[in-house]
C-alpha cells in the first residue's frame, strides 16, 4: 500500500521563528559511526550526527518544499555519542530571513544521550531556491 | 593522546588538511544515516531537478566535518570534541574529483572561566585555487593545556 504523504507545503512568510517539531529518538550504531568514518576519511571522526542532518530531518517530516542548498552550518561539540545508546534531538526553527531577494531558514536542535549526556548543537542556514545553486555555478 | 601543553598565539597557523571527494565517499556519508533514496548528493538526476547542475555535490556537512577534523587535530581531541566549535559558509559547491585544502589561523585568544577560548580563521579551497567555504572555529584551552606563562 502506498504511503500517503500528508506533509504541508512551506509557505515561507507563515512559517514562524520558534516552532519547535516533535523530538526524533533513533539509537546509533556502529556501523553508522563505521560508515561515516569510512566516508569522511577519518577514522577518528567523533560526531557521525553531522551526516544525520537531525537538524532537519522533522522539518522535512512536516513540510514539503522545492528543496534546499546549505548555506552555513555551524556545529558546537559537548561530548562525541557511543554506539549502542539512544539520542534524542530537539529542533526548531531559530531564524528565517530574505537576502538577496532570497528566502532563508535556519533550523537549530541539539542532541541528547539515554543517559542525558549533550552531544552537540547544529545551526544549518538553508537556502530555499536551491536552482539558485546551477543558475550561479553552473553545470 | 596525552595532554599537550603549549600556547597559542595569534598568527599562527594551523596544520592545513587536504580531502579528495569521491562520489563513494559522498554515498557513504549520506548512506551512514540510512538515507539511501537519491538525492542531490548521489543521484545526477536529483542534482538536475533540484539544484540544475549536470552533476552531484558533496553536501556542505561534509566540509563542516573535514574543519572539524583540521580543529580537532590542532587542538587535540580531548580539547576539541568537548569545547570545539565550527561555523562555515558554504561559497561555491564542492563535486566529486574535487580536492579540497582547509586552513586556519588562530586570529585571538579570550579568557573564559577555566581556560582561553582560541579562535581561528577557517579557509576552503578547491584544486584550482575558488575559495569554498570561509568560515570561524574556536576550542576552549583548560588551564591545564596551558604554560604557566599564560594563565
Amino acid at each position: 500500500m502506498a504511503e500517503v504523504d500528508d506533509r504541508v507545503e512551506l509557505d515561507w512568510d507563515a512559517l514562524e521563528v520558534g516552532e519547535t517539531f516533535e523530538k526524533f529518538e533513533y539509537l546509533l550504531t556502529q556501523e553508522m559511526i563505521d560508515t561515516y568514518r569510512k566516508g569522511v576519511m577519518d577514522p577518528e571522526a567523533s560526531f557521525p550526527t553531522i551526516a544525520h542532518k537531525v537538524d532537519v530531518r522533522q522539518y522535512n517530516a512536516k513540510y514539503t518544499d522545492a528543496g534546499s542548498v546549505n548555506a552555513r552550518c555551524a556545529f558546537h561539540c559537548y561530548n562525541p555519542p557511543v554506539a549502542g545508546k539512544r539520542l534524542t534531538v530537539t529542533a526548531w526553527i531559530a531564524d528565517k530571513y530574505l537576502r538577496r531577494g532570497k528566502n532563508y531558514i535556519v533550523t537549530e536542535a541539539v542532541s541528547v544521550d539515554e543517559d542525558g549526556k549533550l552531544i552537540d548543537r547544529v545551526i544549518t542556514h538553508e537556502l530555499k531556491q536551491p536552482s539558485e545553486v546551477g543558475k550561479k555555478w553552473g553545470g | 593522546m596525552g595532554r599537550v601543553i603549549r600556547s597559542y598565539d595569534e598568527g599562527d597557523e594551523i596544520t592545513p588538511l587536504v580531502k579528495e571527494l569521491t562520489q563513494d565517499a559522498i554515498n557513504m556519508f549520506e548512506g551512514s544515516a540510512g538515507n539511501t533514496g537519491p538525492s542531490q548528493f548521489t543521484d545526477e538526476h536529483a542534482a538536475k531537478e533540484v539544484l540544475g547542475t549536470e552533476g552531484t555535490v558533496a553536501s556542505g556537512r561534509m566540509s563542516l566535518t573535514f574543519a572539524i577534523e583540521m580543529m580537532r587535530r590542532y587542538f587535540g581531541a580531548d580539547v576539541f570534541n568537548h569545547t570545539g566549535v565550527v561555523d562555515l559558509r558554504f561559497l561555491r559547491p564542492v563535486r566529486p574529483g574535487d580536492t579540497i585544502t582547509f586552513t586556519g589561523k588562530v586570529t585571538g585568544t579570550t579568557r573564559e572561566a577555566n581556560g582561553s577560548r582560541v579562535s581561528v580563521a577557517i579557509e576552503v579551497k578547491n584544486q584550482r585555487g575558488d575559495t569554498t567555504g570561509v568560515g570561524q572555529g574556536s576550542a576552549i584551552v583548560p588551564n591545564a593545556f596551558l604554560p604557566p606563562e599564560d594563565l
